[in-house]
């Protein structure tokens, strides 16, 4: 090849160009408002000093905090990992049925925000618990709740990211082909053993990925230790600095950002073990799609059907009853019965208060649209790093997992210091608009978009995609008609993901919004804080069941859609 | 004379009328802050308010943001707590307003230096559950042995009023740390805030809570099995004051505000909302029982300040595990 010849040349370009392009974006979705807050860091206004460090270091709270915020996570993650990963591979390897109706139910935990699981949860064990009164059973006043302990933050934590495990390996598991597996099993293995020797190793991008969401995001939960951990003072990072907040004195501000970059590192450590475990290996798979189930459990079908969907009840239902039965009530501590029973709650939230109305808009568009750049930014972006192995890009992948482990309200700290003077040259302001919160959004949930379809790229096969650029397709084509179809059923997955953790959201938009533009998770929140829960469950309620809504309706054309690209659907 | 030019000699006062836009930061609930910018606007048409509400933490959060940055993005403050003022105004961030109304305020309601002004008096006593065996009568009461593992309060790590609470009592001789160490003996759990607090009392988690005075008898009203008293020794109080910020660029605006919140109008709203009015002549709530004489725990707003940190620490390692 000489430079001499044009085609190559414009696919220079064309590579180039995109390189360039998606290091600059990344770099400001990431590494901008980092940058902002070590500066708050280590130089509060504008002056180098070490003061803020040096407190923050000698301070026993924070090093109970990391310790706690450690063991949480990790055994939150050990827990979710262990439910997650069991139940997609009976879900996908097996022949169980009602396959996508269960597939559904399990990932409609996500869907329900964190604090309002660890509520609807304290209430079910409690003496208040309206659904054990409705059957009789409640303890008696006073007992004392097993969950607030660091037990009941690791079983909540598990429960809560089971489905994000559950999501990237079910998209992983899709791609395998049938005949590894068949070879196995006619060759006389057992299916455990096909399991550990031929599935197990070839899942391991998609579990690994899966598991360093579910770390990630158990490091930053702030919704669960909040409601969990407060009563026992039991803090982890996190709630550590909702309280240095809350204690407000001058400097606090530099102390919180240099407390944020702590919970960054660890998360940081995370993704760089995941690094060092898919670095040894080849994962890659040639097919794309496998409908047939390789292992017919006989006469265990039953049991571990029944076994499966006990579970997804428990943990779908529970919450969502217990939602549902504070939202119909007039009041706290009202028995709910026939007589008591009001729609008075979803009445003032759908109809009365004008900021809910506006909030499902906001939230649906603020949402859908992250979702869709997101999409549109990882596809390329893991392009570049799996196949490419961009250096650039390796790194910055790193630095995006920051403002998603961060605590929401630090980030949005950082963007309160970006975005508050006009932007420079184009004289805009984003601050107070609906701009701030999907920048803050993009920053935050780009991570969620782009580990299932990194773990999507280690799986597929280039060949496709080289014969396409032997035969002079350039980079832009090659996207569109091989490469997106190939990573769709990963993207798909990740866009979904980061819709729903947006649209439930609370801890960004809480100090992000302005007069106009509220989140649900604000409206919500703003109940919640003026003792109006029961208005604040039916406005919860509302939201589970637009987005239930949503999903089932993408099911009726699931037919027109690429094979594999909706995670619920078969 | 043209009948414009007429009305204007008729109303000098309308000649400066306060326009332009006015942005408020408030910690009110939903519902009261919708109606406290709706009655505003009543009051000076020409004003365009906007209003961010959220908790006093998160408001905090983004005004010191806002301030590092420097540009404050509020021009008026309506927030749970004084101790949270006086933070500001330690860091010289708000506008003192001497020409103030305070004639008729309650007595130490308000900065001497008039940077703030409480607009209410919300005050904290003790609720329980109406199928709790005791009836709590003071303070004390709540380190007897009968309620063991009965009890819910609101942390001051979290809530505004109950680190103003903690401060305050700690302070008094007569109940001090003791009180909060018979707490600890009993089991006493400390949840988010009050909210959190109401619902572990209404729904019988707890028998007894901490709690503000309006969110336990707005309860009762739509129903829950919920009953407050205020103790013997008096209740601690948080006035929810209002302020302006020193970097506002509608000082008449702002101005006009403060005006508004402590006039008659302001007041009788703050009662209409179910709150004791920060001017007793304006009358009290009527969920007060008639007659009730509040027994105002008095608090020295500097001495609390100075305290609140350390008496949260020390709290905090009492109150863990």
């Amino acid at each position: 090849m000489t430079l001499a010849d044009p085609a190559t040349l414009r696919t220079r370009v064309e590579e180039t160009g995109l390189l360039w392009g998606l290091v600059g974006l990344v770099a400001l979705l990431s590494l901008l408002p980092i940058g902002r807050l070590i500066v708050e860091g280590l130089a509060p206004s504008g002056q180098l000093s070490a003061t803020a460090l040096g407190k923050v270091m000698a301070s026993p709270a924070t090093w109970t905090a990391t310790w706690n915020s450690l063991t949480t996570a990790i055994a939150g993650t050990i827990l979710a990992t262990l439910i997650g990963g069991t139940v997609a591979l009976l879900a996908t390897l097996t022949d169980i049925r009602a396959r996508n109706a269960f597939t559904f139910c399990f990932v409609l935990p996500l869907m329900i925000a964190p604090q309002v699981t660890a509520l609807a949860w304290l209430q079910l064990f409690g003496p208040s618990s309206t659904l054990l009164k409705l059957i009789g059973t409640a303890p008696p006043l006073g007992s004392r709740n097993p969950l607030y302990s660091r037990e009941g933050i690791i079983l909540l934590l598990g429960l809560q990211y089971a489905p994000l495990v559950f999501l990237t390996l079910r998209a992983g598991l899709r791609a395998l082909p049938k005949e590894l597996i068949e070879a196995g099993l006619a060759a006389g293995a057992s299916p455990l053993t096909v399991l550990r020797t031929v599935v197990l190793p070839l899942m391991t991008p998609p579990l690994v990925a899966g598991i360093a969401l579910c770390f990630v995001s158990s490091l930053g939960n702030f919704g669960i230790p909040a409601f969990l951990g407060i009563p026992g003072n039991f803090l982890v990072l996190p709630t550590l600095i909702y309280q240095r907040l809350a204690g407000l004195g001058p400097g606090v501000l530099s102390e919180v950002a240099i407390l944020s970059l702590l919970i960054g590192l660890i998360a940081m450590a995370g993704i760089l073990m995941q690094d060092v475990m898919l670095r040894r290996r080849d994962f890659r798979i040639t097919t794309t799609s496998s409908a047939a189930r390789p292992f017919e459990l006989g006469r265990w079908r039953r049991p571990v059907e029944i076994g499966l969907w006990a579970f997804a009840i428990l943990v779908l239902a529970m919450p969502f009853l217990g939602l549902l039965s504070t939202s119909l009530i007039p009041a706290f501590g009202v028995p709910l019965n026939a007589k008591t029973a009001t729609l008075a709650n979803y009445a003032y939230v759908l109809f009365e208060h004008a900021a809910s109305k506006r909030a499902f808009v906001n939230s649906f568009l603020m949402s859908a649209g992250a979702a869709t750049l997101i999409v549109l930014i990882c596809v390329p972006l893991g392009y570049f790093i799996v196949w490419k192995k961009s250096r650039a890009l390796r790194l910055l992948n790193l630095a995006a997992e920051l403002p998603y482990a961060m605590p929401g309200v630090v980030l949005a700290i950082a963007a309160i210091l970006l975005f508050l003077k006009p932007l420079p040259v184009l004289n805009v302001s984003l601050y107070n608009t609906i701009w701030i919160i999907v920048f803050a959004y993009l920053a935050r949930f780009l991570v969620l978009g782009l580990r299932p379809v990194i773990s999507g790229y280690l799986q597929i096969d280039r060949t496709l995609e080289e014969a396409a650029q032997i035969a002079g397709a350039g980079l832009p084509r090659r996207l569109v008609t091989i490469i997106f179809p190939l990573v769709a059923p990963a993207a798909v997955a990740g866009a979904l993901l980061v819709f729903l953790t947006a649209f439930n959201e609370l801890t960004v938009s809480a100090l992000l919004w302005s007069s106009g533009a509220e989140t649900l998770g604000v409206v919500v929140f703003s109940f919640e804080q003026g003792g109006d829960s029961t208005y604040a469950s039916a406005l919860a309620a509302v939201t589970v069941l637009v987005t239930v809504g949503l999903m089932a309706s993408t099911s009726l054309f699931a037919q027109k859609l690429p094979q594999g690209v909706l995670p619920w659907r078969d | 004379m043209t009948a414009a030019a007429a009305l204007l000699a008729a109303a000098p006062a309308f000649a400066q009328a306060p326009s332009g836009k006015l942005v408020l930061y408030t910690s009110q609930p939903e519902k009261d802050a919708a109606q406290t910018t709706a009655a505003f606007k009543k009051a000076y048409p020409n004003v365009e308010i906007e209003i961010f509400r959220s908790g006093t933490t998160e408001i905090m959060g983004k005004l010191a943001a806002e301030i590092s940055a420097g540009q404050p993005g509020a021009d008026v403050l309506l927030i749970a707590d004084a101790a949270s003022m006086e933070i500001l105004k330690g860091q010289k961030q708000l506008l003192a307003y001497p020409g103030a109304r305070t004639d008729g305020l309650q007595p130490g309601s308000f900065d001497a230096d008039k940077t703030y002004f409480g607009s209410k008096l919300i005050t904290t006593g003790i609720a329980y559950n109406t199928a709790a065996k005791e009836k709590p009568t003071s303070w004390t009461d709540l380190d007897k042995p009968s309620y063991k593992g009965q009890i819910a309060m609101p942390s001051p790590l979290y809530s505004g009023a109950a680190a103003i609470m903690l401060s305050t009592m700690t302070a008094r001789p007569d109940l001090g740390w003791k009180l909060f160490e018979g707490l600890k003996a009993n089991e006493a759990v400390a949840v988010r805030g009050n909210g959190a607090v109401l619902k572990s009392v209404a729904t019988g988690e707890k028998a007894y809570g901490v709690l503000v005075d309006f969110m336990a008898y707005n309860a009762k009203k739509q129903g829950s099995p919920i009953e407050f008293v205020f103790p013997k020794e008096g209740a601690p109080a948080v006035t929810e004051p209002v302020a302006i910020v020193k970097t506002t660029k509608n000082e008449a605006a702002a101005k006009a505000f403060v005006d508004f919140i402590l006039s008659d109008d302001g007041q009788k709203l703050a009662l209409a909302m179910g709150y004791i009015p920060a001017k007793p002549s304006i009358g009290s709530p009527a969920w007060l029982p008639a007659g009730t004489k509040i027994n105002v725990m008095a608090s020295d707003i500097a001495a609390v300040v100075k305290a609140t940190e350390a008496d949260k620490v020390r709290f905090a390692t009492m109150f863990g595990n």
